[in-house]
């Protein structure tokens, strides 16, 4: 071996390729102690993750956990993600030094060493790791990998990502093939279906039904089944309300003493106005949803690592094909319910083009997490006096509301769509075995969701508030000190005329403007204006009242409002991240321009609606 | 006789994938492949997809348009190995 290629092979790029839930991304975290998001339905490992570890011996190897992959035969849209992980094989492939090491479920070995030929058959330096080797055991079988290695005439190891010794075994082996130069793959034809039956050893009976066969006949009964999905979906959201409510009340109590107690300690100045009202009462208004956000997060990834996801869509995809999307349309529409952003790059798993961009053009309008405060906000100042349980209900309603939309907004853009091109490919899709959600993995999401939650309090929405706060104290020229008189209310006054019959005034329309990039806002911006309005006769000792009920015995808005202004965020896509998703997403700005004309016409539509409509009958 | 067909939980073996090339490679990718013992597991409500398992262990929600286009015969051979 000459110097150059040992220094060059020093480092060497692994990349785990394998089909999708073979296990990849748990076995990408035991081996670098990584954060790769492990999801249990075909396709979720979306963005490819790398991280380095060091080779015993010295060097270090690059991992990376790439999408899920069926075949490289197969021709595939170069969007979805089996084509992505296709580009990234070639990318890493044409950068140097590197091992294909294969991922295959132990249980599903025919099915691996069908990708395994195919890997053999491109001369590539292959490693094959086949995991699960502890599910196999527990069903009374046993891998011979000697055997398979003899055959394969590459490395096999049996692994377990719940293995402790499963870092320095994987690490071991690259270390091993780098040592030994990277030797390439011998092309052979193999029998997959024989090759596996001799490779693995029976050594008791199989059960003669598994977990996941007894678990499917309960969760997919045809009629304990959708019940059972619509429990869940409506104990989710509900848990969302129920269980973080309180814990954002008391966040929002502490808030209201804290900023009470420093107007009491300094005096009402510019300062203390600045810091209460605008940073404590516009930021940390927010802020006070952030248990709201963790549960939701924590929820859905349960569901996902579980593998109920794929069940999920197997039960609505009837439903959905009738408003012209399928079972995996499901997967980011359901994950829009924590985030459009993630949502809208999840949709690289629904094959057919068309589907394809009725999701993306539908996703703006499922209930995603910041949604959340101003849903609170409302419920709180309008229906206080009324039972948790009804405003849990309330709160469900909401989500129904946004799902409801898009069905209606799927049909109609359906209809409007060219008919031309070829027929929607129909539904293929993985079902694969329950699995127990690793409690490190899923806590490390919620830790991740509440990072990028502070993080964005602390930034973008402490900046606007601030911004919000300069604009409610400084005067339009001329007019008196008073922030009935300030830019700000000057340009909600402004608007009064088109959203008077929406049941808005100007703070309002204040809110609607600060939220136009984003939906946490709203909250924010209506606390630093009534923070600020209610300084210029603040008596300095008195509690704040919470913003919901100063809202709530505002004399300029009733329960129609509350309801219209509902009605608006359900449907008004007001966010700024989701239309540079879509952007990104569709490398054009047809899309989001379309999305955002529609959802707002939609939503103006809605409010005006349902606040006439709510006033005649009260 | 079809997949569509196929009471649940008796096995067969595929004899021919009748769909469009495309879509018999991405079938054959995925795990749904000739010679393959099968077994249905359920048929989703009002026309929804049909779930099956095969014997290499892959479990499938295909759409009903495929399972009507997937030729089975029905093997006695394979009953206690597909369906355990």
């Amino acid at each position: 071996m000459s110097a150059a290629r040992e220094t060059r092979a020093a480092s060497v790029d692994v990349a785990l390729l394998g089909r999708p839930n073979a296990g990849k991304s748990s076995l990408y975290n035991a081996v670098t102690g990584g954060n790769a998001k492990v999801g249990n339905f075909p396709g979720v490992t979306v963005d490819v993750l790398e991280a380095a570890a060091p080779l015993p011996g010295g060097g270090q190897a690059r991992f990376f956990d790439l999408p899920g992959v069926y075949s490289l035969g197969d021709d595939v849209d170069p969007e979805s993600d089996e084509g992505q992980a296709r580009a990234c094989i070639e990318r890493i492939e044409s950068q140097g030094e590197f091992v294909v090491a294969q991922v295959v479920d132990a249980t599903q070995l025919v099915l691996g060493l069908r990708l395994t030929s195919e890997l053999l058959a491109k001369r590539w330096p292959v490693l094959v790791l086949v995991t699960q080797r502890d599910v196999l055991e527990k069903s009374g079988a046993r891998l011979d990998a000697e055997m398979l290695e003899r055959e394969l005439g590459v490395r096999v190891l049996a692994v377990s990502a719940r293995d402790p010794d499963v870092r320095e075994r994987v690490l071991a082996a690259a270390a091993d093939l780098v040592a030994r130069g990277l030797p390439r793959a011998e092309p052979h034809t193999l029998e997959p279906r024989d090759l596996a039956a001799r490779a693995t050893r029976r050594t008791s009976l199989p059960p003669l039904r598994d977990v996941t066969a007894r678990a499917d006949a309960v969760l997919l009964h045809p009629v304990a089944g959708p019940l059972i999905f619509l429990a869940i979906m409506t104990a989710l959201f509900s848990a969302v309300f129920l269980i973080a409510d309180p814990a954002s009340n008391a966040l929002d109590a502490i808030l209201s003493r804290l900023s009470a107690a420093i107007f009491g300690a300094f005096g009402v100045h510019l300062w203390t106005s600045l810091l209460c009202d605008g940073v404590l009462g516009g930021a940390g208004t927010v802020l006070a949803f952030l248990p709201q956000i963790v549960v939701l997060t924590l929820a859905l990834e349960i569901i996902d690592a579980s593998g109920y996801l794929a069940r999920g869509a197997f039960l609505v995809d009837r439903a959905l094909r009738l408003a012209g999307l399928g079972g995996k349309s499901f997967v980011p529409l359901l994950t829009a319910h924590a985030c459009a952003v993630p949502a809208i790059t999840a949709t690289r798993i629904v094959r057919d083009p068309k589907q394809r961009l009725r999701t993306l053009l539908v996703i703006p309008l499922m209930t995603c997490s910041a949604r959340i405060p101003t849903y609170g906000l409302l419920i709180a100042a309008f229906f206080r006096h009324r039972s948790a349980l009804f405003q849990a209900a309330i709160f469900v309603g909401l989500y129904c509301a946004g799902i409801l939309a898009g069905f209606f907004a799927s049909l109609v853009i359906g209809k409007t769509m060219e008919r031309r091109g070829p027929r929607a490919l129909p539904l293929v899709l993985e079902m694969p075995a329950y699995r127990l959600p690793q409690v490190r993995v899923v806590l490390r999401m919620g830790a991740r969701a509440c990072m990028r939650f502070l993080r964005e309090v602390g930034t973008v929405i402490v900046l606007a508030s601030v911004a919000l706060w300069m604009l409610m104290k400084i005067p339009t020229p001329g007019a008196p000190h008073d922030p009935q008189h300030s830019i700000a209310a000057s340009i909600g006054h402004g608007l009064e005329p088109v959203t008077k019959p929406l049941g808005f005034d100007w703070r309002m329309n204040v809110g609607l403007i600060g939220s136009f990039g984003a939906r946490e806002l709203m909250v924010s911006t209506l606390g630093v204006t009534y923070g600020v309005e209610k300084d210029a006769s603040k008596a300095t000792d008195e509690v704040v009242a919470p913003l919901a009920e100063r809202i709530g015995q505002d004399p300029a808005y009733d329960t129609a409002t509350g309801l219209a202004l509902m009605a608006f965020f359900v449907l008004a896509c007001q966010c700024m991240s989701t239309v540079a998703a879509l952007r990104r997403e569709t490398k054009g700005w047809r899309v989001p321009a379309f999305v955002l004309a529609y959802t707002y016409a939609a939503a103006y539509v809605a409010a005006l609606v349902v606040h006439q409509v709510a006033h005649a009958f009260t | 006789m079809k997949l569509l067909d196929l009471p649940i939980a008796s096995a067969a073996r595929i004899a021919a994938l009748d769909v469009d090339a495309t879509l018999a490679r991405r079938l054959r990718a995925v795990g749904v492949f000739e010679d393959e013992a099968i077994v249905v597991l359920r048929r989703g409500a009002f026309g929804g997809p049909v779930h099956v398992r095969t014997s290499s262990g892959g479990e499938f929600a295909l759409d009903r348009r495929i399972a009507m286009a997937i030729e089975v015969h029905p093997a006695l051979d394979v009953t206690a190995e597909a369906a355990e």
